[in-house]
């Protein structure tokens, strides 16, 4: 198993937008992929968007990531660099 | 025309008597397209809130049970992905991403294995496991303590809404049937409730909330139809079938109109529809030839565009290019900005629209109400004289350069203008070019390719109409917003009902600046486009082009009434009516001129609803354009009525 922290940086932190590209990314892998919110209050299955927005990570909040598979390197680093750059939403 | 309804209630009390609820009833709301309509009332309820009971089962039935309800998963997901599609094509591809996150709830994991777990774990039948898995998760979402994030909720109860609908073997798949006169009336038209909709047969939209930029004002402006919000409770006192008027050229819906009423406004929708219509039956040809005065001047008229779903009415009426494409339109309510690779698409397409004669793309007009994405809730004291346009953009400078970028890249393969909103000062123009300079400098660098960008200021704020002949020596084209001109010339807020008799578009003031500013841009050749709503209409238009106006940009649906007057007009007379305008006092003067000299030498182009209503003793009404004697409330002007363009 691979893990690494990442805070939200984009405004609206993970809404309906950022929830459907990060899902539509883990879905690509065949690992498992949660995050967590650090301070441990909630975590989620990276992989329900369902999940993922009940974790009510607004902007600011940091999550660890992890995941769990024969592709987990890939996997963790192709969500950790979506959170990190913003959804790649312009605005920051 | 809260005291009819008052009146009403008393009635009713007194009589108590069914039948009096027929009785007409006047509301008022925002008009957020054009028009007039009058019809049935078509209820459309969003949230269908079915009664879902609970079936125990037998060990036995669980296994059809579940088939069943992934068998619905897969209906909904159907008709969720051609909802998605339709959506896409009438609104663009920016404001139908929320059916993605749809589409991914419907196929989620948790969703199903829950469902599916509980209709195991205490035999009952899916509708009953859907609706307590689904209300379970709400009670989560109510939690949450990011009003954004916690209204995801709504979506989470379309989908499973959507679940339920599938179960019950209701095909929702295509269009509902819609009888030829419906007028939908709905609390709030929700974006996948109206993709439904076969809006080839909705005459008219009425709904309880909504403002200009609510989904049901821009599928309504995109498909021409008209459409009042903002009508508070006006849903819970209608029934499908009612008869029913919607005026969006007032704001005004009558339930259950007289026979006069509803006979008066049918008159007038068919004249509406004879000066949108004639043009249109001359055939395609004559639409697309330029437009000529009587004395051979030619008067260019372009589209103002907000969304892909008027698009297709460009051609249609023959608009010569974009001559105001609202960017801010590709901002979807609450959501973030979008990147500069998808405002470059957008940019394309709006160039590619506008053909050789180009597209004016104007920079964000954001602040004020219209704080996009991230600033809600920081309100100003006064929003109109705030952050706003171009001193948001300029203050905000990441979103500028990204949308600057994106203009001069669509540049390279289309023909853009770019016009910078809300000029008051020389400096404005000199900031934003620097940026512009140093982005097509980069853009340069990174081995981009850009094209030739042409830099306009919007003129429409007084100092910039006294300092016209500065401007006209640093930009190369000018834009008059005559919506704004009014508001900050005449200090009068246009959203504000109480101020509305203050609001007049034909005010000496006005004519004046308008004339200053076309004369600076003649001096420095460069040209001049009129793009507020004065130009849409032909006796505005008339003053307009009376004042030097020869380029006037207004809603494509517009265009063939303007065109129809211009067309059968001279320019010298025009100018002699304009002169005489210029001359007046006040308002009222220049109005009862217009009135005067338009009705008698041109009564065949000026009906006199077409023109601008005396105005009444009481002091109540201001300039309507069309009056009739049951019609005394009309608070018609063009700007006023569309409370929040720009």
């Amino acid at each position: 198993m691979v893990e690494c922290q990442v805070t939200v940086i984009n405004r609206l932190g993970l809404h309906a937008r950022a929830a459907a590209r990060l899902v539509q990314t883990t879905g690509a892998f065949s690992s498992t992929v949660r995050l967590e919110r650090s301070d441990r209050s909630a975590s989620a299955d990276a992989k329900s968007i369902l999940s993922v927005l009940m974790l009510a990570a607004s902007r600011g909040t940091e999550l660890r990531a992890t995941a769990e598979g024969v592709d987990e390197e890939e996997a963790l680093r192709a969500v950790c660099e979506l959170i990190a750059s913003g959804f790649g939403e312009t605005e920051k | 025309m809260r005291v009819d309804r008052e009146w009403i209630w008393r009635d009713r009390e007194v009589s108590k008597r069914k039948k009096l609820e027929r009785i007409e009833a006047r509301w008022r709301g925002v008009a957020v397209s054009e028009g007039l309509a009058v019809g049935r009332v078509l209820r459309i309820h969003n949230g269908a809130r079915q009664q879902v009971y609970r079936a125990t089962l037998s060990e036995g039935d669980l296994i059809h049970e579940t088939r069943r309800f992934r068998a619905a998963v897969r209906l909904a997901r159907r008709q969720l992905r051609a909802v998605k599609k339709r959506a896409e094509h009438a609104l663009g591809a920016d404001h139908s991403y929320i059916f993605d996150a749809h589409l991914l709830m419907l196929q989620d994991r948790k969703l199903h294995e829950d469902i599916e777990t509980y209709i195991c774990r205490e035999r009952v039948n899916a509708e009953w496991a859907v609706k307590v898995v689904s209300d379970r998760l709400l009670a989560v979402y109510a939690e949450i303590k990011d009003d954004y994030l916690r209204e995801r909720s709504s979506d989470v109860e379309d989908v499973t809404r959507r679940i339920l609908v599938a179960l019950s073997g209701e095909n929702a798949q295509n269009p509902r049937p819609i009888p030829e006169d419906a007028i939908v009336v709905a609390e709030e038209l929700m974006p996948s409730v109206a993709a439904e909709l076969d809006f080839a047969h909705v005459r008219a939209i009425a709904s309880d909330a909504g403002g200009w930029t609510s989904h049901t004002a821009i599928i309504a402006r995109g498909l021409s139809i008209p459409a009042v919000v903002g009508l508070g409770d006006f849903y819970r006192h209608t029934r499908t079938g009612d008869e029913i008027v919607v005026d969006a050229r007032t704001g005004e819906v009558v339930l259950h109109p007289s026979e006069k009423t509803s006979e008066s406004y049918r008159v007038r929708a068919e004249t509406l529809a004879m000066q949108t219509g004639m043009v249109v039956g001359e055939g395609p040809n004559r639409m697309h030839e330029p437009l000529r005065t009587l004395d051979g001047v030619e008067i260019i008229l372009r589209a103002n565009v907000e969304l892909p779903a008027e698009y297709e009415a460009v051609s249609r009426y023959g608009a010569r290019g974009i001559g105001l494409y609202r960017s801010e339109f590709l901002l979807s309510q609450g959501e973030e900005m979008p990147s500069e690779d998808e405002q470059c698409v957008a940019y394309l397409e709006v160039a590619r629209l506008g053909g050789e004669d180009g597209a004016t793309v104007r920079l964000f007009d954001l602040g004020g109400d219209k704080m996009g994405p991230g600033h809600e809730g920081e309100v100003e004291r006064n929003p109109a004289l705030g952050l706003r346009a171009i001193r948001f953009c300029l203050q905000r400078e990441s979103v500028l350069r990204t949308q600057v970028r994106a203009v001069l890249r669509a540049a390279a393969r289309g023909k853009i203008h770019l016009v910078l909103p809300m000029i008051s000062d020389l400096t404005d123009v000199r900031r934003a070019r620097r940026i512009i300079d140093e982005e097509r400098e980069n853009l340069g660098r990174e081995g981009r390719e850009v094209g030739a960008v042409k830099i306009g200021a919007m003129i429409e704020v007084p100092s910039a109409v006294l300092i016209a002949d500065k401007l006209a020596s640093e930009v190369d084209f000018f834009s008059l917003g005559t919506n704004d001109l009014v508001q900050y010339l005449l200090a009068v807020d246009r959203s504000n009902e109480k101020v509305a008799d203050w609001f007049r578009s034909l005010h000496p003031a006005v004519l004046q600046s308008i004339r200053r500013t076309l004369e600076a841009a003649r001096a420095a050749s460069i040209p001049a486009v009129v793009c507020g709503e004065m130009a849409a209409t032909p006796a505005y238009a008339f003053i307009l082009v009376g004042l030097g106006a020869r380029d006037l940009s207004m809603t494509a649906s517009s265009i063939p009434r303007v065109r129809r007057v211009m067309s059968a007009l001279d320019t010298a007379r025009m100018r002699t009516v304009a002169e005489e305008c210029l001359e007046c006092g006040t308002a009222d003067d220049v109005e009862e001129i217009v009135r005067a000299r338009l009705s008698t030498e041109w009564p065949h182009l000026f009906p006199a609803e077409s023109l601008p209503a005396p105005r009444l003793s009481t002091g109540n009404n201001s300039e309507g354009l069309s009056s009739t004697e049951d019609d005394g409330t009309n608070r018609l002007a063009p700007g006023s009525r569309r409370a929040d363009v720009r």
